[in-house]
C-alpha cells in the first residue's frame, strides 16, 4: 500500500496507516464521518469505533483502494464501514482484508453498508487472506438505487478457521447485480449467506457461488433471491469437495411474489474427476499441481 | 540397437475386469507402428497403461523405456522421460484455458498456427464444447509442446475429415517423424496409415496383440474383406 498512490484507506490492526483522499472523494475513519455529518446517522445508529468511510462525490478516473490488516496477536476488530457513490458514477473499488503473519489468532468482524446512488456502477472486488488460526465475520449490506449496477466479486482463497459471510442486497426499480462468492475452504467451517431482493421491477440479479471443501472443512451455504416485483433472478451454486473429511451443503431458495418474476437456479456438488486429475498428469503435471490447475479453473481464479 | 519401448508379458485391470491378457510389444527409436483392433480390444487401454494411469493396474509383467523399467513410475514421471499420448477422448476441464494448460506444460514453443489454430481458440476452456476435430487439434498441439521422444496417438484419425486428416499426417510427418520420434499409431478404421505408412502394423483382438505385420495394407485389405475374427485364423498370426 506504501507506494500505491491512488491507496484510499489502509489500517492494520486498530490503527489507520494512511489516508489518501483524491479529488472527488471524502474518505475518513467512520467515527470521525459520525460527527461530521448528520445523515450518515442514518446508516451508523451508534458512534463506530473503528472502519471506513469513503463518499465519492465525483466521477474519478484511478480505482479505490481498501486494505485492513491484521499485524499483531490476538487482535480482535470490529469494523465499521460505509461506502456511498454518487449518480451517475462509475466506479472500482479493491477491497483487501489478510493477516499478515501466521498464528496471530485475530479476529475481523466488520459491517459494511454499500449505497449506490441513482444510474451509478461499482465494480468491487473483495479479496481475503487469512490463516487457519483467525476467524471472519462479515456482514454487507448493498442497496441498489434506480438502475443502479454491481458487480461484486468476494474471493476467500486462504480460509480462517471460523468463517461467516451474510450479505444482503436490495435492489430498487432498474438496478441490477452480479455477485459471485469464491470460497476456497482449507480445514475451515464455513457459513455463508446471502439474500439478493428484487424489491422493484425491471430489477434483475446473478448469484454465483463457487465453493471448494478441503481438509477437514464444513462449508454451509444458503443462498436466496425474493423477487417481490417483475424481476429476474438466478442462482448458480456449485460445490467441489476434494476429500472425504469434508462436507459441504448448499441452499438454494426462491421466493417469488409476483406473477412477472422469473427465478431459476441450478446447484451442484461434486468431487474431483479422476479422469481430469489423469489427463493432467498425463501432460506432464505432478498430482498435487493438477489439483491446484483444477481448483482454480473451477473457483474461476487466474 | 537398444528397444525405446518394449511390453513384457502384459496383464492389466480396470474396473475390476481383466483387459490386458499378456501383451508383448517393441517398438524402436525412430519407428512408425500401426495398432489395429475392433472395438474394446484393448487398444486405449494400452496405450493408458503405457502412460502408467492410475485408473488401471497392472497385475503381471513390465514396461520398459529405453532399457528401464517404468512400470511403476507415475504418469507424470513417464511424461517427463518422453513418452505422450493423444486421448481418444479427452475430458472438458472448465475454467481451464488451453493456453494455461500449454504454458505449464510446454518444453518448446511450438506455434499454434502450424495447426491453422486461432489464437482465440487457445483461449478456450479445455475441451469444453470442441468439436471432435478441434479436440484432436488441441491434443496434437500439446504434445508437440512436450517435445516427445514416443507419442501414442488415440484415434487421432476419428472425427477428421480427410482433408484435415491429410494436413494432421503432414504435421505429424514433418513435426516427429522427420526428427526421430518413434509413433504407434492407435486406430480402429486404419485410414491414416495410408499417410503414415507404419514399419510393423500390429493387430489385437481381445488383450492380446495376435497379428504383427511389415505390410500394412494387406492387414487392412484382410479386415476390410473378412473383419477382425478372419485374424484369429490368419497364417501370419503372431506368436
Amino acid at each position: 500500500m506504501k507506494n500505491v498512490k491512488s491507496a484510499n484507506y489502509w489500517q492494520i490492526d486498530h490503527k489507520i496507516k494512511q489516508i489518501y483522499e483524491k479529488r472527488g472523494t471524502i474518505i475518513l475513519p467512520s467515527s470521525e464521518a459520525w460527527g461530521k455529518f448528520k445523515w450518515v446517522k442514518k446508516y451508523f445508529p451508534n458512534k463506530p469505533k473503528e472502519g471506513y468511510f469513503i463518499w465519492v462525490k465525483k466521477q474519478v478516473d484511478f480505482p479505490l483502494f481498501v486494505c485492513v490488516s491484521i499485524g499483531a496477536k490476538k487482535i480482535q476488530q470490529s469494523l465499521e464501514n460505509l461506502l456511498i457513490v454518487e449518480k451517475n458514477l462509475r466506479i472500482s473499488l479493491q477491497g483487501t482484508c489478510d493477516s499478515l503473519k501466521k498464528n496471530l489468532c485475530g479476529t475481523h468482524k466488520a459491517q459494511g453498508k454499500i449505497v449506490l446512488k441513482e444510474e451509478s456502477s461499482l465494480k468491487y472486488n473483495h479479496l481475503h487472506f487469512w490463516d487457519k488460526k483467525d476467524a471472519v465475520e462479515l456482514n454487507y449490506e448493498f442497496i441498489l438505487e434506480k438502475n443502479s449496477k454491481l458487480d461484486y466479486t468476494y474471493k476467500n482463497l486462504f480460509t480462517p478457521k471460523k468463517l461467516k459471510i451474510n450479505t444482503l442486497l436490495t435492489l430498487f426499480e432498474g438496478a441490477s447485480c452480479d455477485i459471485k462468492i469464491v470460497v476456497n475452504g482449507i480445514q475451515t467451517k464455513a457459513e455463508i449467506k446471502d439474500t439478493l431482493v428484487l424489491r422493484e421491477k425491471g430489477t434483475s440479479g446473478i448469484v454465483k457461488l463457487r465453493l471448494v471443501g478441503r481438509e477437514k472443512s464444513s462449508i454451509s451455504a444458503y443462498s436466496q433471491i425474493l423477487a417481490a416485483a417483475q424481476s429476474k433472478g438466478h442462482l448458480d451454486c456449485r460445490g467441489l469437495l476434494v476429500d472425504k473429511d469434508s462436507k459441504i451443503s448448499l441452499t438454494p431458495q426462491l421466493i417469488c411474489q409476483n406473477k412477472n418474476a422469473q427465478l431459476t437456479h441450478e446447484a451442484s456438488i461434486g468431487k474431483i474427476s479422476e479422469d481430469e486429475l489423469n489427463y493432467l498428469r498425463m501432460r506432464g503435471l505432478t498430482q498435487n499441481e493438477a489439483l491446484k490447475l483444477i481448483l482454480t479453473g473451477f473457483l474461476g481464479v487466474k | 540397437m537398444k528397444m525405446l519401448l518394449t511390453l513384457k508379458k502384459l496383464y492389466a485391470v480396470g474396473n475390476g475386469k481383466k483387459i490386458l491378457k499378456g501383451v508383448d510389444f517393441q517398438m524402436r527409436p525412430n519407428e512408425v507402428q500401426a495398432l489395429l483392433g475392433p472395438n474394446a480390444s484393448g487398444k486405449s487401454t494400452l496405450a493408458q497403461v503405457i502412460l502408467g494411469n492410475p485408473k488401471y493396474r497392472i497385475i503381471k509383467g513390465g514396461v520398459f523405456f529405453e532399457g528401464k523399467e517404468i512400470t511403476k513410475l507415475s504418469p507424470e514421471k513417464r511424461v517427463k522421460l518422453g513418452i505422450a499420448l493423444t486421448w481418444q477422448t479427452p475430458p472438458a476441464i472448465k475454467g481451464v484455458k488451453l493456453s494455461q494448460l500449454l504454458k505449464k506444460i510446454s518444453k518448446i514453443k511450438f506455434e499454434s498456427k502450424k495447426l491453422d489454430l486461432k489464437p482465440q481458440f487457445l483461449e478456450r476452456e479445455l475441451n469444453l464444447e470442441f468439436s471432435g476435430g478441434e479436440k484432436k487439434l488441441s491434443e496434437l498441439l500439446q504434445i508437440l509442446s512436450l517435445n516427445p521422444k514416443l507419442v501414442i496417438f488415440d484415434e487421432i484419425d476419428s472425427g477428421l475429415d480427410i482433408k484435415r486428416l491429410k494436413e494432421v499426417a503432414k504435421i505429424i510427418k514433418k513435426e516427429l517423424v522427420v526428427r526421430g520420434v518413434s509413433i504407434l499409431l492407435i486406430t480402429h478404421s486404419g485410414v491414416i496409415l495410408r499417410f503414415l505408412k507404419p514399419k510393423i502394423t500390429n493387430v489385437m483382438l481381445d488383450g492380446k496383440i495376435i497379428c504383427k505385420e511389415k505390410d500394412y495394407q494387406k492387414v487392412l485389405r484382410t479386415i476390410k474383406k473378412y473383419g477382425y475374427e478372419k485374424c484369429k485364423k490368419c497364417k501370419l498370426l503372431a506368436d
